[in-house]
Formats: C-alpha cells, structure tokens, sequence
C-alpha cells in the first residue's frame, strides 16, 4: 500500500521539482518587481502573485495568451511538493528534526497566506477631517454605484453594484422594488472638466452637471493617483424608465428620486466597506524633527464608538503602532488639506497568528539543522 | 603694521567642533562643512581660488564669516555636458569647479532650467535634469550657509549686533508710545523696524540653526537660526549672547586678529559648557571621528591585507599568511570601533540607511571571514575578508556624497526593536551572500587559471561555500519573516509585494534553490560556486536595485547613480559564471590534477540525496 503510494507519488516529491518551482517563483517575482514600476503595486499584485497564469496580449487583439504559471500555480505546487515529500519520506529521526520543523513552519505559513488572500477583503482606507465621524472606509482601487433607500428611520438600505459589472450595455436586475439597471456609457477612468474647456462641442463627453463633463482617460496605474470613473445609467421600474443619470466618481454627489412611493438616492463613488462601529478624527498632528521638513512622527487621536459593545474611548494612531478592533486594524497612513486630514488604511487580517508560530518553528528548525552541521563540521574540519 | 610672526591662527579645529542643529541634529560645525561640500562636488573639498585645498571646517568658518572671499572658491561642480554648455564652457570635460561668482552671470538660467525640471518626476529625470536640480539646490544651500550667523551682506555683523541691542529698548518704547498716541521718538521707531524687516527677510534663508538660546528652550530643542534670535531679542528685550558671541568671532575673523578670536572662541565654549553641558560630547567626540576617519584606514589596511593574502599563496606562506591575519584582524578592530562610535552617535543599531548598510555588511562579512580563517587557515578568508571589507567602505564612501550619514530616521522607521532585528537580519544575509559569492568566484578563478587547485582545496572551498550559504539562509530568511512581522504590526498585514520585500524574498528563493539543488544532486561542488556566484546578482539587485525603482513604501532610500556600476557588477558576474561554465577539462586546475593524481570523480559531501 505504501509502496504504491509512494510510486504514485514519486514525480510529485522530487526535489528537481522543487528547484523548478522555487525558479519560477523566483522569475516571478522578479518579472513582477520590475513590472511595478509601470503597472505600481496594486495591478502588479493582481496580474503576477494573484493569479493562475501571467497572459500576454498580441497587440491590437483582445486574445489572453497564458505564457508563464502565475503565484497561485507556482504556490500550490510548492506545497504539495513539500507536504507529499514528506508523506513519501517520513522518518521520526533526530537528524531528520530540524527539516521537519522548518518545512512544517514552511507549509503554514503558505496555508496561511493562501487563506488570508482568498477570504479577506482588500486594503481599505478612512478619509477624515478634523471632527469627522465615519462607519465605513473606502477602496483604494474600486468603486461602485450605490443606489441608497433614505426611507428609514435610522438607517438606509444600500444597494452595492461592483465597477466589474459596469460596462457598457449591461442591464442589471436590483434587489428591490424590481428596479433594474441599465449601463448606457462607462468611463473607467475621467477628469471633469468645464464645458467651455471641451476640445470641440462633440467631443465624446458625459454630462455630469451644468458647469462639468466628464471626458475620458486612459486608465492610470500610479501609486498617488486612482482611476475615477464615469457613467451614464438608465433606472427602470418594471421596465418603465425612471430616469438617466450622469454620474461621476469624482463628484459623487448622491442624486435624488422617488420609486415605489420611496425616497432613493443614487450615486457613483469609491467601493465603501461599512463597519458596525464608527471612528472620529480628534486631532491630527504632524511632528518634524527640530528645525527641519523630516517627518519625526504621525499621530491621530481618534474616539471610538461602538453602540454595540458599549465602547466609547479615546486611541492615539501613531506609526508603528495601529489601533486594532474587532479584526481590523488601523494604521496610519498618511494626511492631507495642510496637516487637518488623516488617512488611516484599514486592514483586515484573521490569519495574523500564523506567520508568528511559523517563524518560530523555522528559526528552531534551521537553528537546529544547522547547528547539528556545524557540530559536525567542527568535529570533522579537514585542514589542508 | 608688519604680522606678528608669533601670533597663532584661528583655532579652526576648536571651531570645527562648536555644535550646531541641521538635518533635524546637532552636529558639529566639522559636519556640516563635510555634509554641505559633498552636496557640491564629489571629492567634497573646499578649493580656494588659488587652488590650494582647505580644511573643510576651514571652509566653512569662511563661509559663514567672509563670504565675499568664499564666493570665489571653486565648490560647485559640473560634469554634463549639456549643463556645462548652459555654464558657457562648452568646451570643458570631465569634472569643472565653478566658483558661486563664476555661477552668477547663469543663476537666472539655471532657475529657469531646474524649474521646468523639476516638472519633471524625481524617478524619471534625466542626467541633465538631475544635475541641474542638484546645482541648484547647492546653490540655495550655499546662499543658507553665507546666512547662518550673520547677514552675508553686512560690512561687521558684530557691530550691527550692537547698534541693534542698542536700538531695542528705545524702539520698544516707541512703538508702545505710538500705539499710546502719546509722543515718540520717530528715528528710534523707523530704526527698530528696519531691523525687524531686515530679520524678517533673513529668515527666508534659514537652513541650520547655530544660536543655543536657553530662553526659547521650546522650539526646536531651544536652537535658534540667527534672524530668529534676533527677532526674539525682540521681545525678550535682550539679544542673546550666543549671537553676541558670534558677532564676536566674526569681527575677529575678519580683522585677522587671531588673537580676538580665539579668546571669543573660549569664551564662547565656556559658555556652552555652562548651558548645555548635555549636548556637547557627542558633536565633540563626531568631531574626533570625522577627523579619524577610521573607515579610510581600515580601507587601506584591507588592501595591506589583500596583498599579503594573496603573496601567502606564492611565497613564504607561512610568515605572510600570519601577517595578513593580524592586519586583517587590526583593519576589523578599527572597521569596528568606527561602526559602534556611530551608533552611539546616532542612538540606534547599526543599520539605519544605506550607507550604514554598506558599512555594515563589511563588517559582518569581515567577521565571518575570520572566523572561516580560523577553522582554515588556509588564506582565503583573509583575501575574501579585504575583498568584501574595502569594496564596501568603497560603496559606503560613496554614498556618503548623498548627504549626511548620520540622518535622522523617518517616521516609520523610527523603532530600534526593529531596526535591531529585521534590518540587521537583512544586512547579515547579504554580507554572507556576497562572502560566499566571493568564494565561488575564487573557486572559478582557481579552478580555470591556477595550477593550485587540488582535490582538498577544491573540497575546502566547496564547504566553505555550503556553510556560509547555510549562514545566509538563515539570517535571510528570518529577517524576511521578521519583516513581515513588523510589517504586520505597523501595516496590519504581513506580505504586500512591495519591491524591498519582493527583494528580501528573491534572496530566500535563491538560497533554498543552492540548498535543494545541492542536496538533490544537482549541484556539485562546481555548480555550488557558479550559483553563489549568481547570488551576488540577486544580492545586489535586492541591497540596490529595488531602490531604484522608485515604488513602494520603502522607497525612502532612493538613488540613481549606482545605476551604471551596478549593472557593471552584474555583467562581471555574468561573465564569471560564463567562464565557470568552461568544460572542466579545460580547467587548469583539473589538467594538473589529472597529471598528478588518477582521475577521480568530483567530490560529495555528507549529506544524502533525500535529505528534502
């Protein structure tokens, strides 16, 4: 039994396997390093380590060629590289010991990078002036048109669509009072600018208001910069259009309008991630060193308040130190509008135990592999 | 009147040690002169007008004190040609000093270029736009620097100090009267604000701060730029004696009377030493460092070193091989007290930026090199311990030119748990990489173009490698994790792809294909060196390329001129490993062996082929 196990998995334990896959992880990193610079970091991320293959696109064709395995192929084989070597292999033995421990750190640490990729949402940020209170934060990278039931008493009922499903065309069914949507123009990326500045009357361009366009942009990938779409979408009840709206991501200004006898507001702005507790900005300060422009330190007093969990406090956000709560974690980020805005970056990681016990089980297992050669390698020294 | 013969200079040395605050420090006068001519050409010298070289603190007094002589010494330098055309000497080549009234006809183009450069972004610039922005920003440096203690255009700043104390208290009360409506002196009045104006316009040239004032103890740790001081004076009522002081040094100094000013001048320490007592030893004891430069001499020790190693393998091996030890030894003593009077100087482990980096990657290097010299003794860790000690005091004298080394760290980075660990993780796996990396490259060189390439050297080689590549795993890959730790603490979340990570991983990757492909039998002792010879590339590009691609959060160490070398390093490694690669019967390592002894197959050692 075990030996056919182990002929059946012999290809998937060799160590040629393992030079092969940690050489593709290696032109991957590499390739996608390099690609950052064009691409920045977010896209890079996405296209490379975040993926099951890299494409490429002949020029003037929408064909998506896979050309080299992305980071998850290159993971997953990775291991079960390593977790079925040492099924095949696996002898209780103290000269075996510190391997077995290093590579055990190894395989959680993959798995726990796996998971906390898959399961958790992506980096957010909270945008706050001097006072403001906010319960959401905001995607660094998506949007998404909300269309918002303001008939509640305390609450609004908010009805997220996705930037991946705006596109032209594309006609989507809502959640409530058999509103449907329809996209008529989507820009990925615009700038507002006043009619009078348009190239020529025609130039393709979308209405937002009576003193803004929208026209488009090529889609950007810079680090201090986002793409800020543009739409022009038709709401219908029962098939019957209630009215079009251009809507900008850059002014997102919720628009007002009535159906089914409620009050509806719709919107196009960056993707929000509600949370069930709220944040206050106190005070932002910005302290340099003596006599200089160098940033010595960020710090944010904030107030928490979560109804929920009884919690009204006071934290102080500084670097290096972020306010954990409730599986979130907020960190400084950086500022803005003159030192009276701060932008704190929400992350949300449940696996954060894990690459803790891996450490430690690497460093006891390479410091036990390599200690018990060094041993050797004192007691055995040649000297020529 | 005839000079008296007797009388003693300026006591410059005493000078180059007074402290003053800049780049967010106080450092010493000595500093400052070294950091502000690094910024203003490469050689970082203060060239007179006859080309006779000064001291750099020498330079600087003149600066700060008879700037109308300082602005015909030769300081700032161009090389593009583009610029030196801008400059009107089309014609010139290589390095050209200009001297600040040599520059004045061409400030207007110059601003004008460096504006519409500027436009452009840091990373993406061109030779001619980066060097324009740099001339210029030398130029506002200097301009700062003429302003620092006094106003450059003032025939005896020590006089106006006084006229000015004096005009305070009756302009006080004029300006209260007038407020009053009662009657007031007009000529105390319009005194007191054309000094107030004149102040006021001074500030705009505020760069480092040289008057302690105990009175505004508040603002920036109670160090006050002179304009400051005197706009204080303002309201305290009273000019404070440090500007006093300086007025003092500054009459003397431009009297030439020695005699005055080094009287002021211990007036002046006294002084100090009554009020900041605290503050004093360390610009002090930098003063001391700068002026021993242990770095430079252990660089010309390495090379010592690196001679007699390598005439240890000729002749006399014995004697030669021993003195190369104990010089190598001598050079890691002063390498190592240079790195541990930096970091009480600067209150943080060792490795804090760049150029700290590559000081320290030296001494570790260094240090393991002795250590294999030890177990060895057979003169390889001496040649490798000079290699990797000079080449990186090479680096580290280099980056030295992008400002001061001592800087303070920005925000983030501002934690000594983690600069302990993480960093100085990193920092000890690149220093192993580039030692085995070096020894591969002996192998190589050995193996292909020596006749002294037998069996045991071949295998002591080869352990060596695998050791040291063991070592570098090791520290690389914790470091990384601890990385990711910190990361994880501060970001709130342990791997984001950015490109110092993507780097530090690179270096991971590469050490577990060595390893792996060692124990898989795919490597043998020849393909051990050419790959840990490939691990310098990978090294290199993680320790310097990242920095140069200008993205991510850790991006604060950006540089572009090591771009050239860089690239010059990885093409010589490409080349080393393609000369590797020669089929071992060419190898006159392995004629001669094969002349010698029955041909044999390449050695292995210990470990088995399933040891995954």
């Amino acid at each position: 039994m075990t030996n056919t196990l182990g002929r059946w998995l012999k290809p998937v334990t060799s160590l040629k396997l393992t030079v092969f896959c940690l050489a593709c992880a290696m032109v991957l990193v590499f390739v996608g390093t390099l690609d950052q610079v064009h691409i920045g970091i977010y896209e890079a991320e996405n296209r490379y380590f975040r993926s099951w293959f890299l494409f490429w696109t002949p020029p003037d064709t929408q064909l998506r060629i896979p050309w080299f395995p992305g980071g998850y192929i290159v993971g997953t084989l990775l291991l079960v590289n390593l977790i079925a070597a040492h099924l095949a292999r696996f002898k209780l033995s103290w000269k075996k010991a510190g391997i077995l421990f290093l590579h055990s750190g190894l395989i959680l640490l993959l798995i726990g990078q796996l998971f906390a990729d898959i399961f958790i949402d992506r980096e957010s940020q909270m945008r706050l002036h001097q006072g403001q209170t906010k319960n959401y934060s905001e995607s660094l990278y998506h949007d998404e048109l909300a269309i918002i039931d303001t008939s509640g008493d305390d609450s609004d009922q908010v009805i997220s669509v996705p930037d991946s499903q705006l596109y032209k065309g594309n006609r989507i069914a809502l959640p409530a009072d058999s509103l449907e949507l329809v996209v008529n123009d989507f820009y990925p990326n615009s700038a507002l600018v006043s009619p009078s500045k348009l190239p020529r009357p025609a130039y393709p361009h979308l209405q937002i208001g009576p003193m803004a366009d929208a026209v488009q942009l090529e889609r950007t990938y810079k680090e201090d910069d986002r793409n800020r779409p543009a739409a022009t979408v038709s709401l219908l009840q029962n098939g019957k259009l209630i009215d079009t709206y251009s809507l900008a991501a850059a002014f997102p200004r919720p628009i007002n309008f009535q159906a089914a006898g409620k009050s509806y507001q719709v919107v196009l702005r960056p993707k929000r991630f509600y949370k069930s507790f709220a944040i206050q900005l106190l005070e932002f300060r910005h302290d340099r060193y003596a006599g200089t422009d160098i940033a010595k330190n960020f710090s944010s007093r904030i107030r928490l308040v979560d109804p929920s969990q009884h919690e009204d406090r006071e934290s102080l956000i500084f670097m290096n130190n972020p306010l954990r709560y409730r599986g979130y974690t907020f960190f400084q980020a950086g500022f803005d509008n003159n030192d009276t805005t701060t932008i704190l970056q929400v992350a949300q990681n449940p696996s954060w135990l894990v690459p803790y016990i891996s450490c430690a089980l690497i460093v006891f297992g390479m410091l036990l592999q390599f200690g018990m050669h060094l041993v050797s390698f004192v007691r055995h020294r040649v000297i020529p | 009147m005839a000079p008296r013969r007797e009388k003693p200079g300026p006591q410059v040395r005493e000078f180059g040690s007074l402290p003053v605050l800049a780049g967010g420090r106080v450092m010493p006068m000595d500093s400052l002169a070294r950091v502000s001519l690094s910024q203003w050409n490469h050689h970082g010298t203060y060239t007179r007008a006859d080309r006779t070289v000064a001291e750099p603190s020498e330079g600087l007094l003149e600066i700060l004190m008879m700037p109308e002589r300082a602005d015909s010494a030769k300081l700032f330098e161009a090389s593009n040609p583009d610029i030196l055309k801008i400059l009107g000497s089309p014609n010139a080549q290589g390095f050209v000093l200009f001297s600040f009234t040599e520059l004045k006809p061409y400030f207007d183009e110059i601003e004008k270029q460096a504006g519409l450069a500027e436009r452009t972004e840091p990373e993406s610039r061109n030779p001619f736009q980066r060097g324009i922005v740099k001339l210029r920003a030398g130029l506002r440096l200097y301009l700062e620097l003429k302003n620092t203690i006094q106003a450059e255009d003032s025939r005896d700043f020590g006089k106006e100090i006084e006229a000015f104390g004096r005009a305070i208290q009756p302009g006080l009360n004029a300006v209260r009267n007038r407020v009053a409506g009662q009657p007031f002196s007009q000529q105390d009045f319009r005194r007191i604000l054309v000094f107030t104006q004149r102040y006021k316009n001074l500030v705009q040239l505020k760069y480092a701060s040289a008057i302690p004032n105990p009175q505004r103890a508040g603002q920036n740790d109670g160090w006050q730029h002179i304009s400051e001081a005197l706009l204080s004076a303002i309201r305290d009522g009273r000019v404070p004696y440090a500007a006093t002081a300086y007025g003092r040094l500054i009459a003397g100094y431009r009297a030439n009377d020695a005699v005055a000013f080094n009287a002021a001048l211990r007036d002046y320490q006294g002084y100090l030493s009554k009020i900041i007592p605290e503050k004093l030893a360390r610009p002090k004891l930098e003063f001391a460092f700068n002026q021993a430069q242990p770095f430079l001499q252990a660089m010309a020790l390495y090379v010592a070193v690196l001679l007699f190693a390598l005439f240890s393998w000729l002749l006399w091996p014995k004697t030669l091989s021993k003195t190369a030890v104990i010089l190598l030894i001598t050079a890691f003593l002063i390498h190592t007290a240079g790195l541990i009077v930096r970091m009480y100087l600067q209150g943080r482990p060792p490795v804090t930026n760049l150029y700290s980096s590559a000081i320290f990657v030296g001494w570790a290097s260094v240090l393991l090199c002795i250590i294999l010299e030890r177990f060895y003794q057979n003169g390889i860790g001496s040649v490798c311990g000079a290699v990797i000690g000079f080449v990186t005091l090479l680096i580290a004298h280099n980056l030295q030119l992008d400002g001061d080394t001592l800087e303070m760290l920005r925000a983030v980075l501002d934690t000594n748990s983690w600069l302990a660990t993480h960093v100085v993780g990193e920092a000890l796996g690149y220093s192993a990489m580039f030692l085995a990396g070096l020894i591969g490259i002996i192998y190589v060189f050995r193996g292909v173009f020596t006749r002294s390439f037998d069996e045991a050297t071949s295998r002591s080689l080869g352990r060596m490698m695998y050791g040291v590549v063991c070592f570098a795993t090791l520290f690389s890959l914790v470091a990384t994790i601890l990385g990711g730790i910190w990361a994880d603490q501060s970001w709130g979340r342990f791997w984001g792809w950015d490109p110092k990570e993507n780097g530090a991983l690179l270096i991971v990757l590469w050490n577990a294909i060595v390893l792996h492909a060692r124990w898989g039998g795919l490597a043998r002792e020849r393909g051990l060196a050419l790959m840990t010879v490939f691990g310098n590339v990978v090294t290199s590009f993680s320790w310097f390329g990242v920095n140069m691609l200008g993205v991510g959060l850790h991006s604060y160490g950006f540089m572009d001129r090591a771009f050239g070398p860089l690239i010059g390093f990885i093409v010589s490694q490409l080349t080393i490993i393609g000369v590797g690669l020669i089929p071992l019967k060419y190898w006159r390592g392995m004629q001669t062996r094969q002349i010698r002894t029955p041909p044999q197959s390449p050695a292995t050692t210990c470990v088995p082929t399933d040891a995954h």
